[in-house]
C-alpha cells in the first residue's frame, strides 16, 4: 500500500510541476517576445532569418510562401492549411490557450470583424502599415482597419464581382457579345427584368438571362447602411428596393431558379441555359477549362452597382516573437511585385490601385478572350463603399436574405419578410434592440 | 466444532482480505478508460454545464451571467420549434424505418429466400455512408430545377412543372426523414435478424405441426419473442433520432426553420455565431428533452417488464 501512496504522490507532483512549468514558460515567452526578435536590426531581404508560421484556410498561401522564400533566402515559411469552417474554431482555441499560435493568421471577410479589434491582433499601423495600403482600393483598406483607425489586417487582393456571360448565348439572344454594349443593356435592374422577359420569350422558356434572384441581392448588398446603430437594428429603406427587384425577377420568371453555387448553377455556368452570372473575380476555379475549353467563352459586363464577395486578410499575432519578419511578409504581399504575379498566375484581382492602373489597358485572361477585364473591374471596385468590418453585419445581412427569399418563394410581401427578419434578429442577437 | 467454525471464519476472512489486496490491479486495468472518460467525457460535460451559466464568444474570459441563458431558453420560440421539428422528423422516419426493417428481417429469415446474405449486405450499405454524404445526395435528388426526382416525375408525366420540394415545411421534413430512414433501416434490419435467429426452431416446428399459417407464426411466435430486440431498437432510435444533425444540416433549415433540429440549432448558436454560453444552454435543454423522451419510452406498456419474455 505504501508503494501505491508513493506512486500517487509522485504522479500528483509530476502533474503540478508540469502545469506550473507550462504557465511559467508561457509568461516567459510573452515577456521576452519583443526582446528576442532575431531580425530586430535586419533591413535587406537577405538579412532576415528564421521560420515564419502561417495559418490559413486558403491553399494558395503556399504560393506566396514560395515566392517570399525566393526573395528572402534565409527564411523558411511554414504554411498550415486548415480548409473548411473549423479553421475559425481552431484558431480561437490556439489563441485562447496560447499554444502553437502562428505568427500570421488568415481571416475571412465574413468573420474578420470579430477578431480584428481583439488585443491579440498586432497594430500594423505602429509598424508602418499605413504606407503599405495608401494606394489600396478604398474598400479593401477600410475592411482591414480596426475600430481605433489603425491597420489590423492586410489583404493582397480585391474581389470585385461582375456579370460573367456566355458570349455565344449573348450573341444569340441579346444580339451582341460586346462587353460595353452588354454592360449598357444590364445597367439597371429594371433593364435586366425587361431584357430577361424578352430572352425567355425568344428562347421559348429554354434560356434565362440570369440564374437566380440572388444575383440582385449579392450585387447590391454592400450599398446599404450598417444594420446596427447605437445597439439598435437599423433597417435601410434601400433594402426594400432590393426585395422588390428580387421579387420581380421571380414573379416575371426572369431567373432560372438555380441557387448560387448549386450543382445546377455550376452546370449552367459551364454549359449554358443561363446567359449571365454575377460572380466574384475569384470564381475562375469553377470553370471547366480542360484542354482550353473555356478560352474566350465568357464576356465580363458591369453589374448595376459595384460589389465584392469574400476576401482573405492576414493579421499578425501580438504575442509573436517574429513580428518583424511577419510584417516583412505582409509588406511583401501588399507590394506591386507579388500582386502583379498573383494576377498573372491566378487571375485574382489586385488590392493596389497602381496595379489596376498598370494593367487595365493590357491585361487579358484566357476565359475572357481579348477583353481588358481590369478596365471593367476597376470601375466596379472603386464603386464599392468603404466600411469597417464589424462583428455581425454580414450575419444579419444573411438573415435578411433568408427572410426575403422565404417571403418571395411563398409569394408573401416585404412586410412579412421584414417581420420574419426582425424575429430572426431578436432571437439570435438578443442584445440588439429591435423596434 | 467451534474450532472448525473459527478456522473457517478465519480462512474466509483471509480470503476476503487477499481478494481486497488483489483488487487494486483491477483498478489499474480499468484506469485508462476512466482517465480518458474523466478527461474527454466528464470534463467537457461539466465544463459545458459551467459555460451554460456564462456569456462567452470565445475571446477573453467567460462572464458569469447566472440563469440568464436558461431564462432566454425558456422564452426561445426557435428552441421549441426545433424540438417540434426534431420530433416530427423522428416520427416520420422511425415508423417506416422500423416497419421496413422488421418486414425485411422476417422475409430474409425465411428459408426459401436464396442468397439472403447478399441482401443483408445490400440493405446495410446505406448505413456505412456518412450522413453528410446522404444529406448531399438527397439534396441533389430533390433539387427543384435539376433533381432526378423531378426529372423522372416530369418524364412520366405526373407533374408539368418541377416541384419545389424544399419550399414546403412538411415536404422538407419528410425528405429529411426519408434520408434518415434510408440510412438506418438496414442496421435495424440486422438487429432484428439477430433477434430472429435467437428464437428456438422447436417453437416454429411445433407451430407447423399444429398447422399454423406463416402469418399466424409471425404474429403469435416471432413478434412476441422479438420484444426485447424491438424495445432495444426503439430506445436507441429515440436517443439517436433526437440527436439528428448532419443529414438535415446538408439539406438546410427549410422554410420557416422547418427542418432546424435541436442539434442544428445548438451547432449554429455555438459554432456559427460563436455564442458558446447560450449554445451550452441549448445543449442542456436538448439533454432534458432527450431524457424525457427516453423516460416516456420506458413508460410505454410492456417496455419495462422484460422478465416475462
Amino acid at each position: 500500500m505504501k508503494n501505491v501512496k508513493r506512486l500517487y504522490v509522485c504522479l500528483l507532483l509530476l502533474l503540478a510541476f508540469s502545469i506550473l512549468g507550462a504557465c511559467s514558460s508561457n509568461s516567459e515567452k510573452e515577456s521576452s517576445a519583443a526582446k528576442n526578435d532575431p531580425n530586430a536590426n535586419a533591413s535587406a531581404p537577405e538579412d532576415f532569418k528564421g521560420t515564419l508560421e502561417i495559418w490559413t484556410f486558403f491553399a494558395d498561401v503556399e504560393k506566396m510562401a514560395v515566392k517570399f522564400e525566393e526573395e528572402y533566402p534565409n527564411v523558411k515559411v511554414n504554411v498550415s492549411v486548415f480548409p473548411g469552417d473549423q479553421y475559425q474554431t481552431k484558431l480561437m482555441n490556439a489563441i485562447n490557450t496560447k499554444t502553437d499560435v502562428p505568427d500570421i493568421f488568415d481571416l475571412e471577410k465574413g468573420y474578420m470583424g470579430k477578431f480584428m479589434n481583439q488585443p491579440f491582433v498586432a497594430d500594423l499601423s505602429a509598424m508602418g502599415a499605413d504606407d503599405l495600403v495608401k494606394d489600396y482600393v478604398p474598400y479593401v483598406k477600410e475592411l482591414g482597419t480596426g475600430e481605433d483607425g489603425s491597420i489590423r489586417a492586410i489583404s493582397d487582393h480585391s474581389s470585385p464581382g461582375a456579370f460573367w456571360y456566355h458570349r455565344d448565348l449573348a450573341e444569340k439572344y441579346l444580339g451582341t457579345s460586346d462587353p460595353a454594349k452588354v454592360s449598357e443593356m444590364v445597367s439597371s435592374w429594371d433593364k435586366i427584368i425587361a431584357l430577361g422577359k424578352q430572352v425567355k420569350e425568344k428562347s421559348n422558356g429554354q434560356v434565362s438571362l440570369i440564374s437566380h434572384y440572388g444575383d440582385a441581392y449579392n450585387s447590391e448588398k454592400s450599398h446599404q447602411e450598417m444594420w446596427v446603430k447605437e445597439n439598435t437594428l437599423n433597417i435601410d429603406p434601400a433594402w426594400e428596393t432590393v426585395f422588390n427587384n428580387m421579387k420581380a425577377i421571380r414573379d416575371e420568371n426572369v431567373d432560372a431558379k438555380l441557387g448560387y453555387m448549386s450543382g445546377g448553377w455550376g452546370d449552367a455556368l459551364n454549359e449554358g441555359g443561363v446567359i449571365m452570372f454575377a460572380n466574384p473575380a475569384w470564381a475562375g476555379f469553377m470553370i471547366d477549362n480542360e484542354n482550353g475549353a473555356a478560352a474566350g467563352k465568357y464576356g465580363l459586363a458591369k453589374t448595376p452597382s459595384g460589389y465584392f464577395e469574400g476576401g482573405t486578410y492576414r493579421a499578425i499575432y501580438e504575442g509573436s516573437e517574429n513580428k518583424k519578419l511577419a510584417y516583412e511578409f505582409l509588406a511583401f504581399i501588399a507590394g506591386e511585385e507579388w500582386q502583379q504575379y498573383n494576377l498573372e498566375q491566378t487571375g485574382n484581382m489586385p488590392a493596389l490601385q497602381t496595379v489596376y492602373e498598370k494593367n487595365k489597358d493590357t491585361f487579358t485572361h484566357e476565359f475572357f478572350g481579348e477583353q481588358k477585364i481590369l478596365d471593367t473591374y476597376y470601375d466596379l471596385v472603386m464603386d464599392i463603399p468603404a466600411v469597417k468590418a464589424t462583428e455581425n453585419n454580414d450575419e444579419i445581412t444573411t438573415l435578411w436574405y433568408d427572410a426575403a427569399s422565404e417571403a418571395i418563394n411563398s409569394g408573401e410581401s416585404y412586410e412579412k419578410a421584414l417581420s420574419d427578419f426582425k424575429g430572426f434578429v431578436q432571437n439570435q442577437y438578443p442584445d440588439i434592440e429591435v423596434k | 466444532m467451534p474450532v472448525f467454525v473459527e478456522e473457517e471464519g478465519e480462512s474466509a476472512f483471509m480470503f476476503k482480505k487477499n481478494s481486497l489486496n488483489k483488487d487494486r490491479y483491477g483498478y489499474y486495468f480499468v484506469a485508462p478508460f476512466f482517465l480518458s472518460f474523466f478527461i474527454f467525457g466528464l470534463g467537457p460535460i461539466l465544463y459545458s454545464f459551467y459555460l451554460s451559466f456564462t456569456s462567452w464568444s470565445g475571446f477573453e474570459e467567460p462572464v458569469f451571467v447566472g440563469l440568464a441563458n436558461y431564462e432566454r431558453l425558456i422564452h426561445d420560440e426557435v428552441f421549441y420549434q426545433s424540438i417540434l421539428n426534431t420530433l416530427i422528423i423522428w416520427i416520420f422516419s422511425i415508423i417506416p424505418q422500423l416497419s421496413i426493417a422488421l418486414i425485411l428481417a422476417l422475409v430474409l429469415h425465411e428459408k426459401f429466400i436464396k442468397g439472403s446474405h447478399f441482401f443483408h449486405a445490400i440493405f446495410y450499405f446505406p448505413n456505412i455512408i456518412t450522413p453528410v454524404t446522404l444529406g448531399v445526395m438527397f439534396a441533389l435528388l430533390f433539387d427543384w430545377q435539376t433533381g432526378s426526382i423531378n426529372k423522372i416525375l416530369e418524364y412520366i408525366g405526373i407533374v408539368d412543372e418541377p416541384v419545389n420540394w424544399m419550399n414546403d415545411p412538411w415536404m422538407a421534413r419528410a425528405i429529411v426523414a426519408l434520408a434518415i430512414m434510408f440510412q438506418n433501416f438496414g442496421f435495424n434490419m440486422l438487429v432484428f435478424l439477430a433477434g430472429l435467429q435467437a428464437i428456438s426452431k422447436d417453437l416454429y416446428e411445433a407451430a407447423e405441426v399444429d398447422g399454423a399459417s406463416r402469418l399466424q407464426i409471425a404474429l403469435n411466435i416471432t413478434i412476441p419473442l422479438m420484444r426485447p430486440v424491438i424495445i432495444f431498437t426503439l430506445i436507441t432510435s429515440v436517443i439517436g433520432g433526437l440527436q439528428i444533425f448532419d443529414a438535415p444540416l446538408m439539406l438546410g433549415k427549410g422554410p420557416d426553420n422547418s427542418t432546424l433540429t435541436m442539434i442544428m440549432n445548438l451547432y449554429e448558436t455555438a459554432f456559427v455565431r460563436y455564442d458558446y454560453g447560450y449554445g451550452a444552454t441549448i445543449a442542456y435543454g436538448a439533454f432534458v428533452v432527450i431524457a424525457l423522451a427516453t423516460i416516456i419510452t420506458f413508460m410505454v406498456p410492456g417496455v419495462r417488464n422484460k422478465k416475462e419474455v
